[in-house]
């Protein structure tokens, strides 16, 4: 079938089996590897993106259902907010808040689950920009993490949240020690 | 050695590889293409125990797209892989099927879909046996023998002085036995390799790894190659804690044998079951255990008999089984010490190293045994271990003796003043029915031994190379699978060169360009890794000095490296740029590379008593938790985690706190969640939703607490902290369900359905 979607703020327009899955055709077709896949399931959230601004998993969705929607993938995230075209050739190291948040907080060790883990927080910070504890961890309890205990992802989202979303910042973060001696 | 003022080190700065992660621009080995590339999926036993008959690849080569099917005998070398002796699993086993997620045949083909197809078509003829299952069903005399050698795969005793006459002082005794389970490691990334024929009578194999020699090694031998032949580069990794290295060398050797044969790129990438069916686990443990001591707590005596449920090979098994004989006796100074440690084949999912070694199974046993006496001798929990806790100068239970960096008493004093009141203290209501929620606070202390040790030889080599324009490429044979080591190498190299971070790049291992140094495994980056990093550096800061006093025509203790600048000391404004150093010092034909080795000192002990001394140094640590449990549900609540660790000295405490949450989610997964379900020998919960992984919403409020009690053998004095959280937190946790409820739990996971179990017997026993 003939599928026509916006991905990453750029109409596309592709030839695709229907039933292939969007994760297929985001990484195998189209390139764009910062989506993960780690159960294949549904169960580990490392391949959600942005279905018209709502986190979904991309491999239990048909690229078929993507017909005449909005898409946006880790590589558009700065593209979508309009401070950088973050797919193509802006500038690579312009991050998003949320971005550099995960970094300034420590909130990546492996970095698998980050993408996923941005995404789903994106889009509950663009639903409530002001999220409490318990609606960050509503909204990321579908994405798994294995290094980080999670708690340095729930600061980086308050974070990100603290500054409203709006582009750069000084990344001047990193969290200090708790105790020290001898 | 050390300057009086860190610049870099001691800074807690993002991780330097951070922004390819948060972007999504690192590259897994996944991400990878390659033109032409085909995919292998295997195709798995599916049952525990039997003789293969056949293995028919016929109707699978029909399907399209299909290209090949591997067997054993396609194997050009001698098919084994393994870590340690005894080196006893099949890459792709011929005879005998020895547990259910053995690999048989590798299906190759143009797509994965099209190898699915083609693994699933096999048809294999497997007589089955009777699985043997349970550790003591494995040790029957009359058991079958899974391997020729019999079901015992590796067993060690320690003896410290007379445990027999240590009991028969001790006025107090307790004794228990205390079980395991099963952990999956559940790394986000499934492990997977590419494997890339050079056209030059090399392969490349492109890996998700922990220790990219292991598989350099495995693939030579196995294809019949000289290892100069093989080059293995770790891609990005996506979390490992242990878990990918048989495995790895396992589709490593898979998809190298197949690229070869087919002169084509192939790629194996385990799917999220085959990852947990496929590859090991942390081992399941019984322990029996037995402390005595005298009326005011002085330990005079411990006894552990130590039975590991190692599965279907040996793996890392003797490794588990030496770390879980050396640190049952806890941090603790006593006397008297037996231990007896024994790991078991049986027709299940082979285990391995999984972060902490057999450490965490052994801290749980030896943390309850220590709470239980405090409970008889109606003593503070916190003050029986103050009064026993190692000190400096002491003796360990291998009688190794430090006299420095010893710090467990300072992690307790920390969690002593940091520990405030604990929750409704005053009234545990114990008694039934009263309350809905009962409240307890739970502590352990535990060391970890840093380094390979009594393990096996540990060295790692690094090289610095500073180029004419002042930037240092670093080059480690110790992996990054997230950990964050990359950053502190780094910080190590800048710091010694006088470099800012940016101007300091630390590549990706690639088995070509640095030494073999072994699997990055036992907490010993930092401390190993890091020491030669340092030493390397400062071999290049020698030309740079060298070459500064030059231009700056003064002695070179006059001047120092800063900011990438070379400074004069008394008069900081006086300076040249690091790059035109580094330029003049080219021109002039002094090194500006330099390949160091770390190595440990080697382990001497008695191989029958394991008395000596066996790490360079050990990480100790104290934890507390408070709970409240619902009585109702069974729920509990972490109300409060403090994690005291000595590390020696934090190189980047931010990397440090992310080591310790993320290890105490991992080791409260342990104590509370996570357990693989067998039945009849086959895994019940192979996926996420069965499996019970910790989300966001189990995480814990982790406070880590770092002392610094420098270490004489690490890098500006640190020491490793990768693994130790996980046996704090799981024995703390234990011990703060058993304040709470008065219930000692003596299996782990302790989960919600067994808390309302067991305050539900409680409840009806009382009022019986």
């Amino acid at each position: 079938m003939l599928l026509e979607f916006e991905l990453n703020g750029k109409p596309t327009r592709i030839e695709v089996e229907p039933t292939l899955r969007t994760l297929d055709l985001l990484r195998e077709v189209l390139g764009l590897t910062g989506t993960k896949e780690g159960c294949g399931r549904g169960e580990c959230g490392a391949c959600t993106i942005l279905l018209d601004g709502e986190a979904v998993n991309s491999c239990l969705l048909y690229a078929a259902k993507l017909q005449g929607r909005k898409v946006t993938t880790i590589e558009g995230l700065t593209t979508e907010d309009g401070t950088a075209d973050g797919a193509e050739g802006g500038d690579p190291n312009e991050l998003h808040p949320l971005q550099e948040a995960f970094l300034s907080e420590g909130a990546v060790q492996c970095g698998f689950c980050t993408p996923g883990m941005i995404l789903s927080a994106k889009s509950l910070l663009d639903r409530n920009p002001d999220p409490d504890v318990q609606a960050i961890e509503e909204a990321l309890s579908g994405n798994l993490c294995r290094c980080t205990g999670y708690g340095k992802i729930v600061r980086a989202v308050q974070k990100a949240a603290r500054r409203g979303g709006s582009g750069g910042g000084s990344g001047t973060g990193g969290s200090v020690r708790s105790g020290s001696s001898g | 050695m050390i300057p009086e003022k860190l610049r870099v080190v001691g800074r807690g700065i993002p991780k330097v590889d951070g922004p390819e992660l948060v972007t999504g621009r690192a590259k897994f080995t996944g991400d990878l293409k390659f033109p032409g590339m085909l995919y292998g999926v295997a195709r798995r036993a599916e049952i525990p125990a039997g003789r293969i008959r056949s293995i028919d690849g016929s109707e699978a080569l029909r399907i399209p797209g299909v290209k090949a099917m591997l067997t054993a005998e396609d194997m050009p070398g001698p098919n084994i892989i393994g870590i340690f002796p005894p080196f006893d699993q099949p890459v792709l086993a011929s005879r005998e099927v020895r547990y259910e997620g053995e690999s048989l045949a590798l299906v190759v083909a143009d797509s994965r879909e099209a190898a699915k197809r083609g693994a699933a078509a096999v048809r294999v003829e497997i007589d089955p046996w009777e699985p043997v299952l349970e550790i003591d069903a494995a040790l029957k005399p009359d058991s079958r023998k899974i391997h020729p050698g019999g079901n015992i795969t590796f067993s060690k005793k320690l003896i410290k002085g007379d445990v027999e006459e240590g009991f028969a002082e001790a006025e107090v005794v307790v004794e228990n036995t205390y079980c395991t389970s099963f952990q999956e490691h559940a790394y986000l990334e499934p492990e997977t390799v590419a494997a890339v024929p050079g056209g030059d009578g090399r392969v490349t194999v492109y890996a998700s790894c922990q220790s990219p020699f292991h598989i350099r090694g495995h693939i030579a031998a196995n294809l019949n190659l000289p290892a100069s032949r093989v080059k293995v580069v770790q891609a990005y990794t996506g979390g490992s804690f242990g878990g990918k290295d048989d495995v790895a060398t396992e589709i490593g050797c898979l998809a190298a044998a197949a690229a070869v044969k087919l002169h084509a790129p192939v790629m194996i990438a385990h799917e999220r079951g085959e990852s947990i069916i496929g590859s090991n686990l942390r081992h399941a443990a019984r322990i029996h255990y037995r402390t005595g001591s005298l009326k005011d707590g002085t330990l005079l005596a411990r006894e552990a008999r130590i039975y590991l449920d190692g599965g279907a090979y040996a793996s890392e098994s003797p490794f588990v089984t030496m770390k879980a004989l050396i640190h049952a006796a806890g941090p603790y100074n006593v006397p008297n010490v037996l231990v007896e440690c024994t790991a078991v084949y049986t027709n299940k999912t082979y285990c391995g190293a999984f972060r902490g070694f057999g450490v965490p199974q052994v801290t749980f046993a030896s943390e309850s045994q220590l709470d239980e006496l405090a409970g008889k001798l109606n003593m503070d929990p916190l003050q029986l271990r103050r009064s026993n806790g190692l000190r400096a100068g002491q003796a360990t239970a291998t009688g190794q003796i430090f006299e420095r960096s010893v710090g467990l008493l300072q992690t307790i004093d920390r969690i002593a003043e940091h520990r405030g009141k604990a929750p409704a203290a005053a009234a545990f209501p114990r008694a039934a029915g009263q309350k809905r929620w009962l409240y307890g606070r739970g502590c352990a202390c535990l060391l970890q031994g840093i380094s390979n040790g009594a393990e096996g030889i540990d060295v790692v080599g690094a090289s610095v190379q500073v180029s004419q324009d002042g930037s240092a490429l670093v080059g480690v044979g110790l992996t990054d699978m997230g950990q964050g080591s990359r950053t502190v190498f780094a910080q190590i190299a800048a710091e010694v060169l006088g470099l800012t971070l940016d101007r300091i790049t630390v590549r990706q291992v690639d088995t070509d360009s640095v030494h073999d140094s072994g699997p990055t495994v036992a907490s010993r980056s930092t401390t190993v890794g890091g020491m030669a990093v340092y030493k390397a550096a400062v071999e290049v800061k020698t030309s740079l000095l060298k070459m500064a006093s030059l231009m700056f025509k003064c002695g070179e203790d006059r001047l120092r490296l800063e900011e990438n600048f070379a400074v004069l000391t008394d008069n900081p404004e006086t300076r040249i740029p690091l790059k035109e150093v580094a330029t003049a010092a080219y021109w002039t034909g002094f090194p500006l590379m330099h390949l160091a080795f770390s190595r440990a000192p080697d382990a001497k002990f008695d191989h029958e008593t394991h008395q000596g001394d066996i790490y360079i140094a050990y990480n100790f640590g104290t934890h507390l938790m408070d709970v409240r449990i619902d009585r109702l549900t069974g729920r509990v609540e972490v109300l409060r985690h403090l994690a005291a660790h000595d590390i020696g000295r934090a190189i980047n405490p931010v990397g440090v706190e992310g080591q310790v949450e993320g290890g105490a989610l991992m080791g409260f997964g342990l104590a509370h969640l996570e357990r693989i379900e067998h039945e009849g020998g086959r895994i019940q919960n192979a996926n996420f939703a069965d499996y019970a992984l910790p989300s966001i919403k189990d995480r814990l409020p982790t406070e880590t607490i770092i002392v610094e009690d420098p270490n004489p053998t690490g890098p500006f004095g640190a020491k490793g902290i990768g693994e130790p959280p996980v046996a704090g937190t799981a024995a703390a946790f234990a011990n703060a369900v058993a304040a709470a409820t008065g219930v000692r739990f003596t299996r782990l996971p302790i989960r919600r359905e067994d808390i309302l179990a067991a305050l539900e017997a409680q409840q009806a026993n009382n009022s019986s």
